[in-house]
């Protein structure tokens, strides 16, 4: 059996301590809250995925929407750190247009929402709709700014 | 000794005649889905056969029906002279050294003429760019020096990350002839475009030649369909630090 290295000092302890903490905390996240499927017969949604980017001006948000209608997207501000992207599709997509023929269903829109964790300007988005890449961009509001 | 050790939990099972002197196409999930749909779309448009599968404790217990029979998620296709490798799940990022490793031990056990393995450079603003460009890496200055006498850009300067690393790694370390085709893709998007422009690019390199229209057809189809296996091997990208791939190396 290989000796246990020793510890360097009170920090490597404490790092080592919180690293410990914080893989026991993803481990219960992911057991309290299984991913659910990538889509939803009730709403007829299939869920786009999408990545939100935090600069120190701007939030932007990008949605993978292909097959869809542009003039039908809908960018939605729900809450201050909650925004929900929604577009139809071209033409509706069943489970059996998947391959998947032991699933009932239909889809004919595409859905995400994204959270964002600073304050942004709902008002002054800019949209723009790309290679079925839509991208939202979100100025910042000023973090000094005392409301 | 160390051999033995990092073989225990891998076993490729072999169910048909597995070609000596062929090129081998690896094609994991990876950056953009490129390297798996480029080679999907070969298997299927060249009908190869399923000709092994990998079997292993370090992949999660899965099994993919197609057509109500059911596969082993990592296997392996061919014909006489070419050998396909995919994947249908994420690889665990924990596994992927294991099983990189015991892919290149039976690429050298079949003596493969070359490893190829494809994939994708994610690039931030891929959606402002029409077409991406391709880049390649060799594990011999010989086989770099043929990669730009056809005409490709070579990546000199930069970090591979993933499946493409290890498959360069393990093959210097036996000895054996890989190359790395790399398109320029979105990072955690499905880019069958990106796979397309690869694939025209692997036709210059090697007699493996097939038409893209139909991927370029089915590219809005794809992207749907392969939203799931993209989430999961992001979580595996995240995992193995396929970031650093957009980091600048040192080497003064």
């Amino acid at each position: 059996m290989s000796e246990k290295p020793k510890k360097l000092s009170t920090f490597d302890s404490m790092e080592e301590y919180l690293q410990e903490i914080e893989a026991l905390a993803n481990e219960l996240m992911e057991s309290a809250f299984p991913e659910g499927p990538s889509w939803n017969t009730e709403s007829c949604c299939l869920n786009a995925l999408s990545n939100v980017f935090i600069t120190p001006r701007e939030v932007i948000v990008t949605a993978d929407l292909p097959n869809v209608e542009v003039e039908t997207v809908k960018v939605e501000v729900i809450d201050e750190n909650r925004i929900e992207i929604i577009a139809k599709m071209k033409k509706k997509v069943s489970f059996s247009d998947l391959g998947v023929c032991h699933r009932n269903g239909e889809f004919s829109s595409l859905r995400c929402q994204g959270r964002v964790h600073v304050g942004i300007n709902s008002e002054k988005m800019k949209i723009s709709y790309k290679e079925g890449i839509l991208e939202v961009r979100f100025p910042r509001k000023n973090p000094h700014e005392i409301e | 000794m160390g051999e033995i050790l990092l073989s225990e939990a891998i076993k490729i099972i072999e169910k048909k005649t597995i070609p000596s002197e062929a090129t081998m196409i690896i094609g994991l999930p990876d950056v953009g889905l490129v390297g798996l749909i480029a080679t999907s779309y070969i298997i299927s448009e060249l009908n190869l056969e399923e000709i092994a599968y990998m079997e292993s404790d370090l992949l999660p217990p899965v099994v993919v029906l197609h057509n109500g029979l059911p596969h082993a998620p990592l296997r392996m296709y061919g014909n006489q002279n070419l050998i396909a490798v995919i994947s249908e799940l994420a690889v665990p990022a924990p596994a992927i050294y294991k099983i990189m490793w015991e892919i290149v031990n039976w690429a050298k056990e079949k003596k493969v003429k070359r490893i190829v393995s494809m994939g994708g450079i994610p690039l931030e603003n891929r959606q402002t760019i029409k077409e991406p460009e391709v880049f390649g890496a060799a594990s011999k200055q010989k086989l770099l020096d043929m990669l730009k006498k056809s005409g490709m850009k070579t990546m000199n300067e930069g970090y591979i990350v993933g499946a493409q690393a290890l498959s360069m790694r393990y093959s210097l370390s036996k000895n054996v002839s890989a190359i790395a085709i790399l398109a320029q893709s979105f990072y955690n998007y499905p880019d069958p475009q990106a796979a397309a422009i690869a694939l025209k690019e692997l036709s210059k390199i090697s007699d493996i030649k097939v038409d893209v229209t139909k991927l370029l057809e089915r590219g809005e189809e794809i992207r749907l369909k392969a939203r799931d296996i993209m989430k999961r091997t992001q979580q595996e990208m995240n995992r193995m630090q396929k970031s650093q791939e957009y980091d600048l190396p040192l080497y003064v």
